[in-house]
């Protein structure tokens, strides 16, 4: 057991060097051609490898506590990015995307790495499935604003078509996932609702992104608030502010029935 | 009249709303923290008997609660009049299911806010039910008596709780009426209402005893299935679009 704590201690170290290779080589200009070529895809295999092994370990899906949720944010960002920006038009989106992917992974290594107990309220797959499907909706969120910033600086069609689509397959992932929520909630609560930052906070995200959706439907029109492009991917930047805010400012900032403190 | 029909099916309504809610609940998820003595016991009853109590104790602090209830609202009735809209032109054209569902998820969602109303008026909440192994106590009014026969606790060796769980039996007068073990992720349902066990521990005597929740939500099931159609309609939606499709929405 020792030594599968330590192996999996390693594949976190290396899965962030690969992350952090990736994101020298976007910045350096010298990014790889094929996605499945690149340090990045190494690093969301080695991810997880790493991820699959801390499962085993603990009992429990490795989403509780701060290192988990950023360590899990990083990797469903990666892969939302492989999912969503394979094709050469996107390449431009890998080098925020990499940082976006770097970022999380890096502020987990600072933090205490210890499995966590299986709680009696984490034994069930309402956990995973809420859990996940919320992380993966959030790494949408986080190839949104790659995508949206590519687009702002670039006009690059594929770009406004991609930084759309996430925010679409972000927003149908996090709505699984908070339904999934609402149903562990039930369960393990007595109510699919309690009053309380974070789900306050879930719910903004949730219509801030329904209303997201919906108003590319609105025609480009001269006056304010004339709904464009551009203005829709700065809405797609905003979304991952708002998206941040429930994962982290609220976990961290004011007390809920997901703290993080 | 055109003007009022035309501002409740608006797409724009629908997107000032949603910023009221966005702004409402960011206020509220901090005027919360700030205000224990008026949150704290929101969720220790339905939400009608919290609103009865204190909904209007203080209203620059319950401000954003107001801003929250009146968009959800709005943003229920501008669904329900887009749907009612669209629907009556989709059936007199092409009627094809990728049409139909961004409307089966406006329904879902207003199935959800109905069902929530159904459970924030005429639900219950018994809290705190504190119950002795070998001993009796009332479920609140409901006529129902919580019997604890056994308390189960397993501890692991750091001192947390790996498993626990209560026998319990329902009685009303003399007669059993469910029986059952209740656990973490695992209430005992009987006549609507979902019972919980939240945390265990000692008496002064020593004996064992365990705490429970008792709640009732009459639209918990509707809002269930609510979210499995607009879970379903949504899925079915991130399929690619056909050709003949594709300019309709």
């Amino acid at each position: 057991m020792a030594a599968l704590t330590g192996i999996h201690i390693v594949l976190f170290w290396l899965s962030l060097t690969a992350y952090v290779a990736e994101a020298g080589l976007q910045l350096g200009g010298v990014g790889p051609k094929e996605p499945l070529r690149s340090a990045l895809f190494g690093g969301v295999v080695l991810h997880a490898l790493f991820l699959g092994l801390r499962w085993h370990l603990s009992g429990h899906a490795p989403m509780a506590g701060l290192f988990e949720s950023l360590t899990v944010f990083s990797f469903c960002s990666a892969v939302a990015g492989l999912l969503l920006c394979r094709s050469e038009t996107l390449r431009a989106a890998w080098r925020p995307l990499s940082i976006l992917v770097v970022l999380p992974q890096a502020a987990a290594a600072l933090l205490e790495k210890a499995t966590s107990p299986l709680f009696p309220a984490l034994d069930t797959p309402w956990f995973a499935t809420h859990v996940g499907l919320s992380f993966l909706g959030y790494g949408f969120f986080a190839v949104g604003l790659a995508c949206a910033w590519v687009y702002l600086r670039t006009g690059e069609d594929a770009a406004y078509r991609a930084g759309s689509a996430s925010a679409l397959y972000g927003f149908s992932a996090f709505s699984a996932g908070m339904v999934c929520g609402g149903i562990w909630a039930y369960y393990a609560w007595g109510s699919y609702w309690i009053w309380t930052p974070k789900e306050i906070w879930s719910v903004v995200l949730w219509l801030y992104f329904a209303a997201l959706t919906h108003l590319k439907f609105i025609p480009a029109q001269p006056g304010w608030p004339g709904w464009t492009r551009r203005l829709e991917m700065w809405a797609t930047i905003g979304g991952y502010v708002v998206m941040m805010l429930t994962f982290l400012g609220v976990s961290l900032l004011l007390r809920s029935s997901h703290s993080m403190r | 009249m055109s003007a009022l029909w035309r501002l409740l099916t608006s797409l724009k309504t629908c997107a000032w709303l949603g910023l009221l809610f966005t702004v409402s609940g960011a206020a509220g998820s901090v005027v919360m923290g700030r205000h224990p003595d008026l949150f704290g016991d929101m969720d220790a009853m339905v939400f009608s008997g919290w609103w009865s109590q204190k909904g209007f104790v203080a209203p620059v602090a319950t401000l954003w609660l107001y801003g929250l209830l009146l968009s959800t609202g709005l943003l229920a009735i501008n669904a329900a009049c887009c749907t009612a809209e669209r629907l009556v032109q989709i059936f007199r054209g092409a009627v094809t299911l990728r049409r139909l569902l961004p409307h089966l998820m406006h329904l879902a969602f207003l199935g959800v806010v109905l069902s929530h109303l159904v459970s924030a008026t005429s639900g219950d909440r018994v809290k705190g039910i504190q119950v002795p192994e070998g001993y009796f106590a009332p479920i609140g009014a409901t006529g129902l008596v919580l019997g604890v026969d056994k308390i189960h606790v397993e501890m692991a060796p750091q001192g947390y709780p790996k498993d626990f769980g209560a026998a319990v039996s329902l009685y009303r007068g003399n007669e059993t009426v469910a029986r059952g073990w209740i656990r973490s992720n695992a209430p005992l349902f009987h006549e609507g209402y979902g019972i919980y066990l939240k945390t265990f521990g000692p008496t002064p005597s020593g004996a064992p005893y365990a705490e429970f929740d008792a709640n009732r939500d009459p639209g918990a099931r509707f809002i269930l299935l609510s979210c499995l159609l607009f879970t379903v309609a949504n899925v079915l939606y991130l399929f690619p679009v056909r050709k003949k499709d594709e300019t309709t929405d």
